[in-house]
C-alpha cells in the first residue's frame, strides 16, 4: 500500500515486473541447481527450553522444479491480471495479496522443515481466503472466502498434530534428518496419516472438496493461481516432499482417497453449468489423480502431472475468464443481463473469440489427455506407476486402477462438453452481442501457457513420459509401459468418440450436479450436531458457568454490603465516637464555665464542700 | 455561760446561710449580703474563740479587723454593683454576659 490511490495503476506494472524478476531469479536457481546435489542452508530460528528450530531452505530437484512453476505461473497470472483487473477499485489489495500468495507457496517449496512449511502453508490459506473474498461487498463471495478458509482450518488442525507427533517421537522437524532416519516407533503411520489430513484440506480432497468450486467467486486469475501454482499444489507438493515418511498402509489409504476424489469429482464436472465450476471439479478430479499417484508411491508422476497440470489449467482458466470477460464487457455495452458463465447460454462462439477457442482446445485436449499433449504424458505416467502398483493378484488395488481409467475417460467426457457448448453448436443469449477479443495482455499469457501445454516441453517423444522432469525426479529406472500408452491413447480416443456422440444430451443427474450431496452430507453429518453440541454449550454456559458468575457476584455483593455496614457502623462509628467523646468531654467542661460568677463560686466551693465531707466521715 | 459548740454550730449555720445566699440569690446586692453574713460568721467565730483565752484580745481586735475590711469592702462593692447597674441597666450578675461568645 505504498503506493496512492491515485497511483494505483503503477501497482499493475511493478506487480508483474517484480514476478518477472523473481522468474529470472527461480531460473537462475534451477540452473544452479537442477540435478545437482540438494542445497541445503538453515539457520538457528529460535530456542524453546532446551531445544533449538531452525529456518532454512532445501533445494532439491523437486522443489527448483517447482520454484520455477510457481513463479512462471504467477508471473504470467500477474500479467493477465492487468488486463483483467483493470479499473478493479481495490487493485493494490490484490495484487499486494497476489504477490503474498506467491510469496507464502515459495515458502512452502523452499522451507527445509515441517514447521516453516506449516506456517507458509497457513499464509498460503490466509492468502488464499483474501483473493477469494477479493468482491468482499458479495455476499457469495465473503461465504465462499470463509468456507475456504474454515475447510483448510480443519485439515491444518489435522497436520498440526502430524507435527506433534513427529515432534514428539522424532524430536526434529528437519526434512533431511527426517528422510535419514524414517524411524518413528509406531507412530509412523498416525503421522502421516495425519499430515495427510492438511493435503486433504488444502488439495480439496475427499470430503474436504467443498470450498474449492466455491471459491470460483474470486476473480478468475486467482482462481487460476489456486488451481494451478499455488493453494492446491501446495497439498500435493507436500505429499511428494514428505512422501519419505509415508508407510505403506499409510500410502494405501492416500491412493484410496486419491481415487474417490478423482472419481467424484470428474462425476460431478460432467453435470455442472457454470464454466468455473467444471474447471474447478476438473481440479479437484485431477488433485485427485495426482494423490493416487502419490499413494501408488509413483510421487514424481504426480509432480509431473502437477506441473503439465499447472500449465494447461491456469491456461483453461485464463481462457475460461477471457470468455467471462469478453462477453462481460459486450453486456455492459449493449445492456444486456444473462449469466455470462452458464454454458446453457453459451454457444458458436468461435466465431467471435477464435483466439480464445484455439487456446481452450489446445489446454482442454491437454487436459482430456490427447497424444501429443502435455497431460497425456502425465497421465500416463499415472496410470503406468498404477499398473505396476496393482501387481498381478486381483485385489482392491485393482478397482482403483478401473477408477484411473475411468477418470481419464470421464476426463474427455467433461472437456469435450465444456468446449463443444460453449463454442460450437447454435449461438444462445451471445447471438446479438458484437464480442471482442480481451486485450494483449491478456492474450499473451494465455498463448504462452497454451504452448506449455504441448508434450515437447516435457519430453522430446509424445508417448514416453520419462523425459527430463520425469528422469530428474525419479531416482529408479524408468516405468515407462509401451503398452500403456497405446492402450491410454485408444481409450481417449474411444472417450473423444462417446463424447460426440451424446454431445447435445443434458446431464441433469443431481446427484453429480451437487457433487455427491457432500457438501448437504457434511451439513448433516457435521453441521447439524455441532450446531446442536454448540446449543448445548450455550445453554451450559448460560444455566451453570453464568449461574456460577452471577452466585459469585451476588456473593462478593453481599459480602461488599456487610463490609460496607461494618465500616459505616464499627470504623466510622469508632471515629465517630471518639470524636463524640471529646465533643462531650469538652461540653462538659466548657458547661464549668458559663460565663456565670456565682456558678464559678459554687464549682470553687464544691470540691471543698466533698473535702470536707470525705474528712468528716 | 454558753459552752463554745453553740457558738461554732451558730457560726456555721451563719455561714452556710451566707453561702446558699451567695450562690442562689439573682440580685447582686443580696449576694454582697451574703457576704456579710459570712463575714459576721467568721467574727462571731473569732469571738467565741478569744473567749477560751480571757487573758488576750487578739480575737476581739481581729473581729474589729473583720468589720472594718467588711465596711470597705461593702462600699466597693455597692459602688461596683452602681456603676455595673449604670452600665448594663441591671443588677442581676448572669445577664451580664459580653464575654460569652
Amino acid at each position: 500500500m505504498l503506493v496512492a490511490e491515485k497511483y494505483s495503476w503503477i501497482v499493475s506494472f511493478t506487480s508483474p515486473l517484480l514476478l518477472l524478476l523473481s522468474t529470472m531469479a527461480a531460473g537462475l536457481v534451477f540452473y544452479w541447481t537442477w540435478n545437482k546435489p540438494p542445497l541445503a542452508m538453515s539457520l538457528e530460528w529460535f530456542s524453546l527450553g532446551g531445544y533449538t528450530f531452525t529456518a532454512g531452505v532445501l533445494i532439491t530437484n523437486l522443489s527448483c522444479l517447482m520454484l520455477l512453476v510457481v513463479t512462471f505461473i504467477s508471473f504470467l497470472v500477474n500479467f493477465y491480471s492487468t488486463g483483467y483487473m483493470a479499473g478493479d477499485p481495490a487493485i493494490r489489495r490484490y495484487f499486494g495479496m497476489l504477490g503474498f500468495f506467491t510469496f507464502s507457496m515459495l515458502g512452502i517449496v523452499l522451507a527445509d522443515n515441517l514447521l516453516l512449511i506449516f506456517v507458509f502453508w497457513e499464509l498460503v490459506g490466509f492468502s488464499s481466503y483474501m483473493l477469494i473474498g477479493h468482491w468482499k461487498e458479495k455476499p457469495e463471495a465473503a461465504d465462499a472466502a470463509k468456507r475456504a478458509f474454515i475447510f483448510n482450518r480443519i485439515g491444518d488442525a489435522g497436520f498440526l498434530i502430524g507435527l506433534m507427533i513427529i515432534w514428539a517421537s522424532a524430536g526434529t522437524f528437519t526434512l533431511q534428518t527426517l528422510s535419514e532416519s524414517p524411524e518413528l516407533v509406531g507412530w509412523q503411520t498416525a503421522a502421516s496419516l495425519c499430515i495427510f489430513c492438511g493435503v486433504v484440506g488444502k488439495s480439496a480432497q475427499f470430503p474436504l472438496m467443498g470450498w474449492l468450486p466455491d471459491a470460483m467467486e474470486g476473480p478468475t486469475p486467482v482462481s487460476a493461481l489456486i488451481h494451478a501454482a499455488t493453494m492446491v499444489a501446495a497439498g500435493v507438493f507436500m505429499l511428494a516432499r514428505v512422501q519419505i515418511l509415508f508407510t505403506p498402509s499409510a500410502l494405501d489409504f492416500v491412493a484410496l482417497v486419491g481415487g474417490l476424489t478423482a472419481l467424484v469429482g470428474a462425476l460431478a464436472a460432467l453435470a455442472q453449468y457454470d464454466i468455473k465450476k467444471i474447471l474447478a471439479y476438473s481440479t479437484i478430479s485431477q488433485l485427485g489423480f495426482m494423490v493416487l499417484a502419490a499413494g501408488t508411491g509413483a510421487s514424481e508422476a504426480a509432480v509431473l502431472h502437477l506441473v503439465t497440470h499447472a500449465f494447461f489449467k491456469a491456461c483453461l482458466f485464463l481462457a475460461a475468464g477471457s470468455v467471462i470477460h469478453a462477453l462481460h464487457q459486450a453486456q455492459v455495452q449493449s445492456h444486456t443481463e444473462f449469466n455470462v458463465q452458464d454454458i446453457r447460454q453459451l454457444g458458436g462462439l468461435q466465431k467471435k473469440l477464435p483466439f480464445t477457442f484455439i487456446i481452450f482446445l489446445i489446454s482442454g485436449s491437454a487436459l482430456a489427455g490427447i497424444p501429443f499433449s502435455s497431460g497425456f504424458l502425465s497421465k500416463d505416467a499415472i496410470l503406468s506407476s498404477l499398473t505396476l502398483w496393482k501387481g498381478s493378484e486381483f485385489s482392491w488395488r485393482w478397482a482403483i486402477y478401473a477408477v484411473g481409467f475411468a477418470v481419464s475417460f470421464l476426463t474427455v467426457l467433461y472437456t469435450f462438453r465444456m468446449i463443444w457448448t460453449i463454442f460450437r453448436g447454435p449461438e444462445k443469449a451471445t447471438i446479438h452481442l458484437s464480442v471482442a477479443e480481451p486485450p494483449l495482455a491478456m492474450r499473451v499469457p494465455m498463448a504462452i501457457l497454451a504452448a506449455g501445454s504441448f508434450w515437447i516441453l516435457f519430453s522430446w517423444n509424445p508417448f514416453d513420459f520419462s523425459g527430463w522432469v520425469y528422469s530428474a525426479l525419479s531416482d529408479n529406472t524408468s516405468v515407462h509401459l509401451n503398452y500403456i500408452s497405446v492402450v491410454s491413447a485408444l481409450w481417449v480416443l474411444f472417450a473423444l468418440g462417446v463424447a460426440y456422440w451424446i454431445r447435445e444430451k443434458e446431464i441433469t443427474a443431481p446427484v453429480f450436479t451437487n457433487a455427491f450431496y457432500l457438501d448437504s452430507l457434511i451439513k448433516r453429518v457435521v453441521e447439524a450436531p455441532v450446531f446442536h453440541v454448540a446449543t448445548i454449550t450455550e445453554h451450559t454456559d448460560k444455566k451453570w458457568i453464568d449461574g456460577f458468575l452471577h452466585t459469585t457476584a451476588y456473593i462478593q455483593l453481599i459480602a461488599a454490603h456487610v463490609t460496607g455496614w461494618f465500616d459505616r457502623v464499627v470504623i466510622d462509628g469508632f471515629v465517630d465516637g471518639a470524636a463524640s467523646l471529646a465533643k462531650g468531654v469538652g461540653s462538659l467542661t466548657r458547661s464549668f464555665q458559663g460565663g456565670k460568677i456565682q456558678l464559678y463560686i459554687f464549682w470553687a466551693i464544691f470540691p471543698i464542700i466533698i473535702f470536707i465531707i470525705w474528712m468528716l466521715l | 455561760m454558753f459552752p463554745i459548740t453553740h457558738y461554732l454550730f451558730l457560726g456555721a449555720l451563719l455561714f452556710c446561710s451566707g453561702l446558699v445566699v451567695v450562690i442562689i440569690k439573682k440580685n447582686m446586692i443580696l449576694v454582697l449580703l451574703g457576704i456579710e453574713l459570712m463575714l459576721n460568721a467568721s467574727n462571731l467565730n473569732l469571738v467565741a474563740f478569744n473567749q477560751l483565752y480571757p487573758n488576750s484580745i487578739q480575737g476581739q481586735i481581729f473581729a474589729l479587723f473583720v468589720i472594718v475590711v467588711a465596711v470597705c469592702e461593702a462600699a466597693v462593692g455597692l459602688a461596683i454593683v452602681i456603676s455595673v447597674y449604670k452600665y448594663f441597666q441591671t443588677p442581676v450578675p448572669d445577664e451580664i454576659s459580653e464575654l460569652k461568645e
